[in-house]
């Protein structure tokens, strides 16, 4: 078996997938999106020509551009789609046991070479990397949403990482047109760790009483210099996510007091009043 | 109050700061390292240590003497402003103010009263930063009240994430930076407002919650020890000139 060095595959076709695809692609790979159904892959590559049609319209990116970006994606519902590519991108559900199924085939699917990258946000990269044979080509690739806008990857040494796949991986993301940080396999890596603060703590504060939602989001802008406060950004990001992020790390640190999640968090994920995408959350958004 | 006389009392570069900005605004202020002498004749009185306890309690027990000024402005970074007043024969004077170094990016000032302070010295004290330019929110009385205490946490985490060898001190600030928006990378920005301020807060909260999760991390008090403060020492967790 020999790998294709212009070629990177993509596992799962939904926001993330598709935004990383669609970085690739722009950076000049050819890119090939798996997931499980034609109907998944069709609906994550229809996202990338929207993203890309409105890229044009604003007048970023040229119709011939735009043409080549499009030629070089392609989409497979078989993961054997992948096997020639010189890296993979998993960017599958947020699911341990699903995660280490799909690199346990893909370490028998693809080149010993090929470099194997999980996506995660917030399950151990050394753990997926133990369904493989060959965890020395494992680590993580962890994109911002959205991938085209955000320039951070933080790149994720598991235990068993070899440098040279490190280093390898630092190499792609600046080819990508990305800003590569060395992390750690540590819960939250640097970014969702050090910031839940900036969630948690305002919670905090607001559960103490006599300080309002407006009061604390303004204080942080205005005070803190920050361009946007706590609660809108929760709003923003989606209270069940942030939820999320924050739950996991407070069980991967075995519930250090520093994350624990907070009952206003809880009590609005329960309450179906998720922010933006739901018309309300910490603010009341639009006519829905 | 452009004309009232003002007494600023600290060592810190928020002490400088607050000087050179209310002369600027027209204010007849004046430094003083202790507050010794520093109650002859000012009316307002902006103390600005943020600890430790000893020193600080020692400042605001100087400000009983005879000629009392009507309000005494303290910072509240490390300790609520009701426990600050309970050092002083009349608490009624104290409003507490938390904000870190540079003033210059602040747009806003947080301020609080104690247990026991009236309507009036919050409004001088809000009336005076506004005289500066600021605006003001008041907020409930707390170590480090807002900002200051949920950037101290922030901080805090990525002293931990550095000590733990999760990645390097450049390679933190950048992921922040890129990866959340925020105005500086958390370790620069610690730099910049003094590792001991951001101590303080967070011995502030530990102490009067008695919650863990305020914790300090090690490396901050050992490098607070140290001296190892940031910008104002010429090293924090990066190396300045001068």
């Amino acid at each position: 078996m020999t790998t294709n060095p212009s070629l990177i595959g993509i596992v799962g076709a939904g926001t993330m997938g598709a935004g990383i695809a669609q970085v690739s692609a722009q950076a000049g790979w050819d890119t090939v999106v798996y997931d499980i159904s034609q109907e998944f892959v069709d609906q994550g590559l229809s996202r990338i020509r929207g993203f890309l049609q409105k890229g044009r319209e604003r007048g970023k990116l040229s119709a011939e551009e735009e043409r080549k970006i499009l030629s070089r994606l392609h989409g497979s519902v078989k993961l054997e789609g992948l096997q020639d590519a010189s890296l993979v991108i998993e960017a599958a559900l947020e699911k341990l046991d699903l995660k280490r199924e799909i690199f346990h085939q893909l370490d028998s699917i693809c080149d010993p070479t090929t470099l194997l990258a999980t996506n995660t946000s917030s399950l151990s990269v050394t753990a997926i990397a133990g369904a493989t044979k060959n965890p020395q080509r494992v680590l993580g690739m962890h994109f911002f949403n959205p991938p085209p806008l955000m320039a951070l990857v933080e790149v994720i040494r598991a235990d068993r990482t070899s440098p040279a796949a490190m280093e390898k991986a630092v190499a792609i993301t600046r080819r990508l047109g990305k800003t590569p940080v060395c992390v750690q396999d540590t819960p939250g890596f640097i970014v969702n760790r050090i910031a839940r603060p900036f969630y948690n703590e305002a919670l905090r504060i607001l559960g103490e009483g006599q300080v309002s939602v407006e009061s604390v989001d303004r204080i942080m802008k205005d005070a803190g210099g920050f361009p946007m406060g706590p609660f809108e950004l929760m709003d923003l990001i989606g209270i069940d996510i942030n939820f999320a992020v924050t739950e996991s790390l407070y069980l991967s640190f075995f519930h250090d007091p520093r994350f624990r999640p907070s009952p206003i968090q809880q009590r609005m994920v329960l309450a179906g009043e998720l922010g933006r995408k739901t018309g309300r959350g910490f603010y009341t958004y639009g006519a829905k | 109050m452009a004309q009232s006389s003002l007494a600023i009392i600290g060592t810190n570069r928020l002490a400088e700061e607050l000087l050179e900005m209310s002369r600027t605004k027209g204010f007849q202020a004046a430094l003083f390292p202790d507050a010794e002498r520093a109650t002859a004749s000012a009316s307002m009185v902006i103390e600005t240590c943020a600890g430790p306890e000893e020193t600080k309690k020692r400042f605001i027990q100087k400000l009983d003497g005879p000629s009392r000024p009507s309000v005494i402005l303290t910072s509240c970074l490390g300790f609520t402003a009701s426990h600050i007043a309970s050092w002083t024969e009349r608490p009624e004077r104290v409003v507490g103010f938390a904000t870190f170094y540079p003033l210059k990016d602040r747009k806003m000032i947080e301020l609080t009263g104690g247990l026991r302070t009236p309507e009036g010295p919050l409004q001088e004290a809000e009336g005076f930063f506004r005289a500066l330019g600021k605006e003001t929110a008041r907020v409930k009385d707390s170590p480090g009240l807002v900002f200051p205490r949920i950037l101290s946490l922030i901080i805090n985490e990525a002293v931990r994430s550095l000590d733990e060898g999760v990645a390097g001190a450049e390679e933190i600030d950048v992921a922040m930076r890129l990866g959340t928006n925020y105005p500086s990378g958390p370790l620069r920005w610690a730099d910049q407002i003094g590792l001991d301020e951001v101590l303080a807060v967070l011995e502030g909260l530990e102490r009067e919650s008695g919650d863990d999760r305020y914790r300090p991390a090690p490396l901050l008090r050992k490098m607070v020890r140290g001296r190892w403060q940031g910008e104002k020492s010429g090293k924090g967790f990066y190396q300045y000139k001068g």
